[in-house]
Parts: C-alpha cells; sequence; structure tokens
C-alpha cells in the first residue's frame, strides 16, 4: 500500500512518514502542493493524505485537479480549521474523510486504515475480544459465559471498542462515535462513563481488559498473551 | 398605525397648520361677508331714501299733498314695501308705509326722529327683543323753511341669516377638509418615506443574515441616496473588519494546532518506546494530557470568537428545546449518577426554538456539567424548559455552592472563575459558560444567571419562541431521570 503525504510542515510530515512506516505502509512525502500534484499523476497512490494549508497549490485546489482525473483515490483531508462551512466545502470538493488538528496518530491511523478497507468492516452479529463476547442481535454481553448488564451508553462504548480492538482510542474519537461534538471539550464524560464500564466488564477478574493509555484514552485487549 | 412614527408626526404637523389656517381663512370670510351685506343694505337705504326726496318731497310743494301721496302709494306701497319708508314733518306723518308683513316689523313704535346727531346717518332700532332694523333718517328743508325727514328702514334679520348659513357652511366643511388633508397626507407621505422602509428592511435582514449583500441603492439623488450610500459604506467596513477577524481566527488557529500536532506525535512517538523509565513516563503522559487540553482551549476560543463575530452560519431549523433537553440529560445520567445528585427534568410542552441543534445541545452539556461540578455530592440539579411571554426559557438550577454575587457580573467572561482552586480540579477552563453566551447571543436570545452563596444558582437562557406544543406525557409533572 503506498500513501502519498502532501503537507508543507515538515515535522507533522516526518511524524505522519515515521508512524505509517512503522505500520509497513510506504510512505512518500510532497511538501507543497504542485509537487503533491505531480507525485499523484505519476505513481498509482492508494491513499493521500493532504493538508489544506500548502503552498504554490493549496490543498482545496489539488483535491479539486486529483478528481478532475481520478474519482477513486481515497483523499484524507488534515486541517487546522474545524468551522462547519469549511467541512461542507471539503465534502463538496471530493474528500472522503478529515482530520482537525491536532490529531493523535492513533486516530489518523484508524482512518487510513477504514478507508483503504472501504466497506468489508466487521459487520458479524457477534463481537469477541478474549473472553469477552457482544452479541449485537441481542445486545448481550457475556464475559467468560458470565452475563454483563450494561445501559445503552455503556453498550454502544464497549461496541466501539471492541471493534478496534487493540486500538488507542482518544476521548475525541470516543466523544465522536457515542456521544457527539457538543460534548468535546467541556466535560469528563468519557472518564466517567469508561470507569462504570470498566467496573462491570473487569471487576471480579484478574486481567483488566480494558486500559487507560495516559494521555490519550482507552484501549481494550484480549487476554491471549499475558 | 404607530403614534410615533415619522409618517404620523409630519401629518399631524401638517393637519394642525392646515386647521390654523382654515380658521383664519373662515374668520376673513366671515366678517368680510358680514360688512359687505351691511353696507349694500346702507347703500340701498340712503339711495332710496336721496331718491324720495329728489323724486317726491321736492315736487310735493308744487304738486300738493294728494298727488305726493298716491305718487308715494305707487312706488312704496305699504306694508310690502323694502325699505319701509316714513316721510314726517314736525310730528305730522306725510307717508309711511307701515308695519311691515314678511318678516313682521312694527314700525310704528319707533319714535319720530328727533335727535339730531341721527340725521344724515344711520342707526339701529330696536322694535322687538330680536328684531332690529336698520334706519336711515334724511332731513330735508323746504324753500317755504318746513323741515321734512325722510326715513328708510330694513331688518337686519336677513343679513344674520346669511351670516349664520355661512358660519354654519364654514363649520362643516372644515372638519371635512382637515379629515380629508390627513388621511391624504398620511397616505402621500408613504411615497416618500417607502424607501425608507425598504431601506430599514435591507438594512434589518444583512444585520441578521449575510453581510456580502448590499443594500439597494435609491436613486433618488436627496438624502435618502446619501443615506444608503452611508450605510452601504459601514457595512463594507464592517464586512472587512469580520473578514479580518475570520481570517485572524483561522491563522490563529492554524498556527496554534500545527505546532501542538507537532508536540503531541512527538510524544506518542515517544511513549511507544519500550522499557521506558517510570519518571519518563509520568512526564511524557502529563505533557500529553497538557497539549490537548491545550488543543481543547484551542478550540472553544476559536468557537467564541466566530460566534462572536457572527462569521459562524448556523443551520437554523425549529428545534423543540424540551427534547434538546431530554436527550443530552440521558447521554449525562452518569455524571449526575456519580456524585449521588438527582438529576430531574420536568418535561412540559414541545418549545420550538429557531436554532442550530448541536449548539442548543452544547448549552444544555455546559451548563448541565457545570452545575454538576459545583454541587457537593447528594446534591440536586434541576432542568426545566418552559415557554413565558414569547420566549423559550432553559433554567438549569442546583443546590451547589453558588457564586459570590461580586462574581454574578463575571461569570461569562472568558476565562473567568469563581473560585480557581475547585474548578482547576474539576478540569474547568473557564470557557464553558463564554461559549454558552456566545451562543445564545448568535440565537438572538440571553443568558443571566442568580446566585445564594451556599444554596445554589440558577442559569437563565431564553431565546425568541417559534411555538409550542404539549407533549403527551406533559401530565406526568416532575420526571426523575436519575437519581441516586
Amino acid at each position: 500500500m503506498r500513501i502519498l503525504v502532501i503537507e508543507d510542515e515538515q515535522k507533522v510530515s516526518a511524524l505522519v512518514k515515521r508512524g505509517l512506516t512503522s505500520e509497513r505502509y510506504a510512505v512518500d512525502v510532497a511538501a507543497d502542493g504542485m509537487e503533491g500534484l505531480e507525485l499523484s499523476e505519476t505513481y498509482p497512490y492508494d491513499l493521500m493524505i493532504l493538508d489544506l494549508m500548502v503552498p504554490r497549490l493549496s490543498g482545496a485546489e489539488v483535491l479539486q485537479r486529483v478528481r478532475r482525473t481520478n474519482t477513486f483515490l481515497p483523499v484524507l483531508v488534515l486541517t487546522a480549521r474545524d468551522s462547519i462551512d469549511d467541512k461542507v466545502k471539503l465534502f463538496e470538493l471530493g474528500a472522503d474523510d478529515y482530520l482537525t488538528k491536532p490529531f493523535a496518530f492513533a486516530e489518523l491511523l484508524m482512518r487510513v486504515k477504514a478507508l483503504l478497507r472501504r466497506g468489508p468492516v466487521n459487520r458479524s452479529s457477534t463481537l469477541r475480544v478474549g473472553e469477552l463476547e457482544l452479541d449485537r442481535l441481542t445486545q448481550q454481553v457475556k464475559r467468560a459465559g458470565r452475563r454483563i448488564e450494561l445501559t445503552a451508553k455503556e453498550y454502544s462504548l464497549l461496541e466501539y471498542f471492541m471493534q478496534n480492538e487493540e486500538r488507542v482510542l482518544s476521548r475525541n474519537m470516543i466523544i465522536e462515535h457515542v456521544w457527539d461534538q457538543s460534548f468535546d471539550g467541556i466535560t469528563n464524560i468519557v472518564d466517567v462513563y469508561v470507569r462504570h464500564l470498566r467496573s462491570k466488564v473487569d471487576d471480579g477478574s484478574p486481567f483488566k481488559m480494558i486500559r487507560t493509555v495516559r494521555g490519550t484514552g482507552y484501549t481494550i485487549r484480549g487476554g491471549n498473551e499475558t | 398605525m404607530k403614534l410615533n412614527s415619522l409618517r404620523a408626526r409630519v401629518t399631524t404637523f401638517y393637519v394642525g397648520m392646515l386647521a390654523i389656517a382654515l380658521l383664519v381663512f373662515s374668520a376673513a370670510v366671515y366678517f368680510g361677508a358680514k360688512t359687505f351685506l351691511t353696507r349694500a343694505l346702507e347703500r340701498k337705504l340712503s339711495n332710496n331714501a336721496h331718491s324720495i326726496v329728489d323724486d317726491y318731497v321736492v315736487p310735493r310743494g308744487e304738486k300738493g299733498d294728494a298727488w305726493f301721496v298716491e305718487e308715494m302709494g305707487e312706488s312704496y306701497p305699504p306694508g310690502y314695501s323694502d325699505p319701509s319708508v316714513r316721510v314726517s314733518e314736525g310730528s305730522k306723518i306725510l307717508y309711511q308705509t307701515g308695519d311691515m308683513r314678511d318678516p313682521f316689523v312694527n314700525m310704528s313704535r319707533i319714535p319720530l326722529p328727533a335727535k339730531p346727531k341721527w340725521f344724515g346717518t344711520f342707526h339701529r332700532e330696536e322694535v322687538s327683543s330680536e328684531q332690529q332694523i336698520v334706519l336711515y333718517t334724511l332731513r330735508y328743508s323746504a324753500a317755504d323753511g318746513s323741515i321734512i325727514f325722510v326715513e328708510t328702514g330694513a331688518p337686519i334679520e336677513p343679513i344674520r341669516h346669511a351670516l349664520r348659513s355661512l358660519l354654519l357652511a364654514l363649520r362643516l366643511t372644515s372638519p371635512m377638509i382637515l379629515v380629508v388633508a390627513a388621511a391624504g397626507g398620511y397616505l402621500l407621505m408613504s411615497r416618500p418615506l417607502r424607501p425608507v422602509v425598504t431601506l430599514t428592511e435591507q438594512a434589518e435582514r444583512v444585520g441578521r443574515n449575510q453581510l456580502g449583500e448590499r443594500l439597494a441603492v435609491i436613486p433618488t439623488g436627496d438624502e435618502l441616496e446619501r443615506l444608503s450610500h452611508a450605510l452601504n459604506r459601514m457595512i463594507e467596513r464592517l464586512e472587512t473588519a469580520l473578514a479580518h477577524n475570520h481570517r485572524f481566527s483561522a491563522d490563529a488557529s492554524h498556527e496554534l494546532r500545527t505546532p501542538l500536532t507537532i508536540i503531541r506525535g512527538e510524544l506518542e512517538t515517544l511513549i511507544e518506546l519500550p522499557s521506558l523509565p517510570a519518571p519518563v513516563m509520568e512526564g511524557i503522559g502529563s505533557a500529553l494530557e497538557e497539549s490537548s487540553r491545550m488543543a481543547k482551549i484551542v478550540n472553544s476560543l476559536m468557537t467564541i470568537s466566530r460566534l462572536d463575530c457572527g462569521g459562524e452560519p448556523m443551520e437554523l431549523a425549529p428545534v423543540d428545546l424540551a427534547e434538546v433537553v431530554r436527550v443530552t440529560l440521558d447521554q449525562m445520567g452518569l455524571l449526575a449518577e456519580e456524585k449521588h445528585i438527582s438529576l430531574g427534568f420536568e418535561p412540559g410542552e414541545a418549545t420550538y426554538v429557531s436554532g442550530d441543534a448541536m449548539r442548543l445541545k452544547q448549552i444544555v452539556v455546559n451548563l448541565v456539567d457545570n452545575a454538576i461540578k459545583y454541587t457537593p455530592d447528594g446534591g440536586n440539579v434541576r432542568v426545566s424548559v418552559v415557554a413565558e411571554d414569547r420566549k423559550a426559557v432553559l433554567r438549569v438550577s442546583d443546590s451547589g455552592i453558588g457564586i459570590p454575587a461580586a462574581a454574578l457580573p463575571l461569570v461569562f467572561d472568558r476565562f473567568y472563575r469563581a473560585d480557581e482552586a475547585r474548578s482547576r480540579e474539576s478540569g474547568g477552563m473557564g470557557l464553558g459558560l463564554s461559549i454558552v453566551k456566545a451562543i445564545c447571543m448568535a440565537h438572538g436570545g440571553a443568558a443571566s444567571v442568580e446566585s445564594i452563596e451556599g444554596k445554589g444558582t440558577m442559569f437563565r437562557v431564553e431565546f425568541p419562541l417559534l411555538h409550542v406544543s404539549a407533549s403527551p406525557d406533559s401530565a406526568e409533572k416532575t420526571k426523575t431521570v436519575y437519581s441516586s
């Protein structure tokens, strides 16, 4: 899988490149819009990560020109703005997804993976992580065969965790998926709900599945390797 | 019609002026007519008296009394003649037409001329309580030395009657003229005022919506055209200022967020390294937490600045505020439960406002989150939505620590904290209430707060009400969503 990163901020592109390379993607970096456009016309990329504010040719223009010739290339836009009309405009121009700076690398990686897979998402009716089992049809949760009663919010939180096993989910990602953006920035709501969920899932078991990743967020892990 | 509108004021003013003019005009007409009619009567009386002397009294010396009486009787028949005539010599009456019949005037009661000051002049005599006649007395000295008086008289009543009719006509027509003038003037005023009304409506629309629009210039070449140009220049300056503000926000958020991205990325890479000593892990974790706090502050500041300058286009739609509250509280229940706080909502009527649902929700989240933070364990938080006086009012009250009176006016200020230590400990940034206020203002609403220290605080947020409709569960007066 080959990914093109168009980003003028050298440190940001280095970070993204380092992170994606360690996930075994091939990464090319272009420092301005013109160079990025030329690269995208030369090589068959599987994904483009595009910063909106790049010199010589703005991100929006790059996006427009790419879409003229290549309608299938998934484009993930990085933006430092977050006003609504910007986002609407992005999708009108043909972006597939966007990420507002500053972002956690875990989130970038998740979106990259989602864009590259596009479709075959795990939609099976039962999710399994270690000895934890979640049935989407009956909305029942069991750990090692023992029923766990969850409220609706706790259920969607756990479902989101289990869909992203082993991945670090930032508070921001959790809020956007389980609540909505109006809860962003103010409350410690994620921590409270995760704490409650954790007490229901992990209390009484020696292995703690839901873990806090300091400064970033939370992750769920099956107990196989311990 | 508004009584204080320019149109009403101008109309009132000129109707007043017209009334004064009409009064002066009526007075002039009335007294002019009175003088003219009196003069005409007097001239007729004096002409008659002189012609009687010339035609009959002078030849009487030669032709004798019998001829005189006969000729007089023919020209001035008794009873009917207008004017009535009396010719006398001393106390002897030579000829008289006698009492008049229509109108009845009792001429015989008028005394014979005696006072010399009357001779050759007009004077008035009362013949009855309501009848006056004008008399003209002419003194004639005959060749034989005898003195003959010729008197001609006519009642004033016809003149008075004419004047009364004139007065009546004036009194009737003046108010009619005024009414027609007022109505006409009011309608007429709408023509020159219409551009002003249009201009006002346009300016209001531009103020509410996009500053990109301009007012249509009124091409009249007068003050109104200048006004519309001036307003357009003002809008242009506002737009430029807002565009600067907007660009500044965008630039600032870009400039702040890019380094934050790098800090975050570097720290995340570091923390992934295997076998880091615990203090290093701790330090990196703490730095990561602070970087996301800073990101939140940047986000909040940008939100407020965009809302404040009106640059944030909002998706306005009818939103049931009560439903927004209900859904939001459902999602926040655990926050209250954790502190054993009872979180109550009184579901009433569906209360519709025109707003951006996400933004309205943010108000509820911020207020309720704030209330829960500042309420000690076991307290309670109440939320209500009611329609009052064409406003939709959201109240969030708590039994918390309250806010000191001196701090009340400041709570909506950016970065203001009533209690430094406490709010830091609970993770506040001092921006939540500023965002509430900014969203309210952007919706044409208002936010206020009341508090008693140690007892609790009540935040009140109001929006222009669209309409209400009773919800089926309104019978359930108070429903506690979550309680300990």
